[in-house]
């Protein structure tokens, strides 16, 4: 199993907030990873670095044996980095299929075959595949969301807070979709602020605190941990 | 008869209106800035298509060629080095800069070409259509212009709907971040939209003088400003609501001209402006989407 992503030492800056402290993690093939921690301890902030939209001033990342600390964000897609942004953010007056069209944007072919597969999924997204994605629910968004990043064919998916603001029958559906994403050979980075659940699915995880990495292990260790029990599952 | 002919030329003139307003709400729905140059791009188009006919003896669509080339030149040169720099700036930073850059056009035609007026020669070589035993008379310019408004909007409706790139242009206008993170290079997307705003202006600039034959360097800054108010009229950003807000002021403003004032017809355009966005704050096609949570 090698390592798809390997994060070395970065420290995040907003203007004069030290956001992100030397961070590091990794990320196996084939595993889900999940980053917790609660509202503000850096977790979208360390997704959107890796991810290329936001710049870390030490350290390296390393995705796939290459440094893409200094790559531009478009340039990583096609290279199967894929993420799903916090708040989804679907292209709100395009069509389902036309977000999904735009999640293939680097791609030549083999577009129809993965528009089936999404499909198929995603039977809700078939279904209204010719609405304007405004007008789709809050979960059919953010199947849409995940659809849409599944388009990409991703070597490594990182969903940033997939069952935020969902109903409790959505996030279950949610996270069976990542689940079934998992078992047919996606390699999953997942930032959650539902710990419980993100525990529940995650190979490894990181708790991330201020800023700074508190505690890393399985998931079954960590959701056993009295610390981790006290801070974050609410017993 | 009377009426028909100045609803006519109002078509001809919003139809102006309606291609230079384009180009403001393309660069507006996808950088989220007024690129108040614009108006002074299309006076460089007019100068280039008449320096082509008058000093090199061009034919007329080679003239209008370059004249489209420059200022597609020139709408990329400005958007990379004055707006570009300012992409994280505020907007009122960048507000200031294209007014400073409409300036500079101003001046730079102003060294180049003085300040005396020049006589353009009309692009369009036949004289005028007449009907019902000469009642009815309208020019080759205004018709032209009319087709010509007509074709960009196909076009654009076409191209923004189904090419890779016209996707891009409306992703990109949406989420700037969730379209680079699908892979879409902002920076040459909003490039790509000066480009054609740019190249539209030439067009338009051309087809203006054609019709109102006196250049100058201060050609394009009225209809510029004129065509700005179209925009917003029709609901700023949005491609539809720059075609209905050009040809209704352009319609305006000609009524307005023949029927209550010549003195006082830009401040009626403007007024009635005012009521619309009294009424209705985002234009008149303007969209207003809730987000679901």
């Amino acid at each position: 199993m090698g390592k798809i992503l390997e994060v070395n030492d970065i420290n995040v800056y907003y203007n004069q907030i030290h956001a992100i402290r030397d961070v590091s993690l990794e990320v196996n093939e084939g595993e889900i990873v999940a980053l917790i921690g609660a509202n503000g301890a850096g977790k979208s902030t360390t997704l959107r670095t890796i991810s290329g939209l936001l710049r870390s001033k030490t350290g390296s990342i390393i995705f796939d044996g290459e440094d893409i600390s200094k790559v531009d964000a478009y340039k990583l897609v096609s290279r199967g980095l894929s993420q799903v942004p916090e708040g989804r953010r679907i292209f709100l007056q395009m069509t389902v299929q036309e977000n999904l069209d735009m999640g293939a944007f680097t791609r030549k072919d083999g577009i129809k075959e993965s528009m089936r597969a999404v499909f198929e999924q995603f039977p809700r997204l078939k279904e209204r595949r010719n609405q304007v994605a405004g007008t789709l629910s809050g979960g059919e968004q953010q199947m849409l969301a995940m659809g849409r990043a599944i388009m990409s064919r991703p070597k490594l998916l990182m969903l940033d807070e997939p069952s935020m603001g969902l109903s409790p029958i959505l996030v279950q559906q949610v996270f069976d979709i990542i689940k079934l994403l998992h078992e047919s050979g996606t390699t999953i980075l997942l930032v959650e602020q539902n710990a419980e659940m993100a525990l529940e699915i995650a190979d490894r995880a990181y708790v991330l605190e201020s800023g700074s990495i508190k505690l890393s292990g399985t998931g079954a260790e960590l959701a056993a941990s009295e610390e981790i029990k006290k801070a974050y599952l609410g017993g | 008869m009377n009426l028909l002919t100045n609803l006519i030329n109002g078509i001809g003139l919003g139809s102006v209106y309606a291609i230079i307003a384009l180009g403001y709400t393309m660069v507006y729905g996808i950088a989220k800035m007024l690129n108040f140059a614009h108006g002074d791009v299309i006076m460089v188009g007019a100068y280039m298509c008449f320096c082509a006919t008058t000093y090199l003896n061009l034919p007329v669509p080679a003239a209008i060629l370059i004249a489209m080339v420059v200022c597609t030149v020139l709408g990329v040169l400005i958007e990379g080095l004055a707006y570009k720099p300012l992409r994280r700036a505020g907007s009122l930073a960048v507000l200031i800069t294209a007014i400073g850059v409409s300036y500079f056009l101003q001046n730079m035609a102003l060294l180049i070409w003085g300040s005396a007026p020049k006589t353009f020669t009309s692009v369009v070589p036949f004289g005028a259509v007449s009907l019902f035993g000469g009642e009815l008379i309208i020019s080759w310019e205004t018709i032209i212009t009319v087709l010509a408004n007509i074709v960009i909007m196909i076009g654009l409706a076409l191209f923004t709907k189904m090419s890779r790139t016209g996707k891009a242009m409306r992703a990109v206008s949406e989420d700037k971040d969730a379209a680079e993170l699908m892979g879409i290079n902002v920076n040459k997307t909003i490039s790509i939209t000066f480009a054609i705003g740019s190249a539209l202006a030439a067009i338009a600039g051309v087809l203006l003088c054609s019709s109102y034959p006196v250049l100058m360097p201060t050609t394009g800054s009225m209809p510029g400003i004129k065509a700005f108010t179209a925009a917003v009229f029709g609901g700023i950003g949005s491609i539809p609501g720059a075609m209905l807000g050009g040809l209704l002021l352009g319609i305006i403003e000609i009524f307005a001209k023949s029927y209550i004032s010549t003195q006082l017809s830009d401040a009626i355009v403007f007024g009635v402006l005012i009521v619309v966005l009294l009424v209705k704050p985002t234009g008149l096609l303007g969209k207003k989407i809730a987000e679901k949570v």
